[in-house]
């Protein structure tokens, strides 16, 4: 078992995905503006990322190398369109905006790094820590992004329609750069620099 | 690196294989979720409709045209119009109060560049249609009352060119 918890621990601050590994930066800089949106690409990452390290994991020893990297895009692609379809159906506020980023989590670098990098070289219950944990942390990270560009971005933060603080001063004059594409680089760019000085990322 | 016959035909086999067994599982979810969305799709529609006809009360479907009635009042109709903007179709609804005369044009959904195609949503272009004849939504240079944006032309001459088209479709039928 201590095997298992280092490869999920892992994800969650040494390699996370985001702030380390500097993968999926494009849905963490796009759907990071509201906290919402925050937590629905994470499910759907987390979702597909564990559908596809789970299924990678079970056909590595059959997969002709010579097209694992097909085969692998064809998997990832059929779970993020299931994903795509069920939101559009059963939860169609988030899918409206999310919009073209959930298609895209087909070519999110984590999903098919993991497979690649991970699942295919792994057994399956280590590809499935390693699924559950880079997933954990992309949640975290682009979750502490949402926050801050949420709160700085429109004086509040809700979750879900319910308003869990609000600033009056902020909300009367919010620094609605910060729901801004600008806004994200620098954001991720200033915590990308806070971690580094206080030596949670190190420079290998 | 060579490859034996074998080892290609295999590899063939193997990506064929899980193609198949991709395309199986999407059908599936697609059959699905299919008539779930299609019902948030008429659902979406009917609160747009509500949106134009506050006080509607019920409408009929004939012939591509909707008759909004409150109870047996005739309030006014509704089509549905499509054009290719600058990025994907424009999906818009417009409402009539009468044969003629625009109550308001609504835009169901567009895929156009934020912040410039985009304007087609703001009042200044959206708002102009309320109140205008029907047959008057057409280019100024094609002797009709709209306006088209500066700088996002593609667009905005899109939901005219739309509207125009389907309101000579559409209207032809129209009875009461």
């Amino acid at each position: 078992m201590g095997k298992w918890f280092k490869e999920f621990i892992k994800g969650l601050v040494l390699s996370n995905p985001i702030f380390v590994l500097a993968l999926g930066l494009c849905p963490a800089l796009a759907v990071t503006n509201s906290l919402d949106n925050a937590l629905g690409m994470s499910a759907a990452v987390i979702f597909v990322l564990l559908c596809s390290n789970v299924l990678v994991a079970l056909i590595r020893t059959w997969v002709a190398s010579i097209v694992r990297i097909p085969v692998f895009i064809v998997i990832i692609a059929t779970f993020v369109t299931m994903v795509s379809l069920t939101f559009e159906a059963y939860m169609p506020v988030l899918y409206e905006s999310l919009g073209i980023y959930l298609p895209l989590i087909v070519v999110n670098c984590i999903i098919l790094g993991r497979a690649e990098a991970f699942a295919s070289r792994n057994r399956l219950s280590l590809s499935v820590a390693d699924a559950l944990g880079m997933g954990l942390g992309f949640t975290l990270a682009i979750v502490i992004i949402a926050v801050i560009r949420e709160t700085l971005g429109s004086g509040s933060l809700s979750l879900f329609e319910h308003v869990l603080f609000s600033f009056p001063v902020l909300e009367q004059q919010p620094v609605s750069l910060f729901l801004l594409p600008a806004g994200a680089f620098l954001v991720i760019g200033l915590l990308l620099a806070a971690f580094r000085r206080v030596g949670l990322i190190k420079n290998e | 690196m060579r490859f034996s016959i074998i080892k290609r035909f295999y590899a063939i086999a193997f990506l064929t294989l899980v193609v198949i067994i991709s395309a199986s599982l999407l059908s599936l979810t697609y059959s699905l979720t299919a008539e779930q969305i299609k019902l948030r799709q008429h659902e979406q529609f009917l609160g747009y409709l509500g949106e134009m006809f506050p006080e509607m009360t019920g409408f009929e479907y004939n012939d591509e045209l909707y008759y909004v009635y409150d109870d047996a009042l005739l309030l006014g109709y509704a089509f549905t119009a499509s054009k290719a903007g600058y990025s994907g179709d424009i999906n818009i609804m417009v409402g009539l109060s009468d044969k003629e005369t625009v109550k308001g044009v609504l835009i169901i959904s567009q895929t156009e560049t934020p912040g410039i195609g985009t304007r087609i949503l703001d009042e200044p272009f959206i708002g102009q249609f309320a109140g205008m004849n029907v047959n008057d939504i057409r280019l100024r240079s094609e002797g009709g009352q709209a306006d088209t944006i500066t700088g996002a032309t593609v667009s905005s001459k899109a939901v005219i060119e739309a509207i125009s088209q389907a309101a000579k479709e559409k209207l032809a039928g129209i009875n009461g």
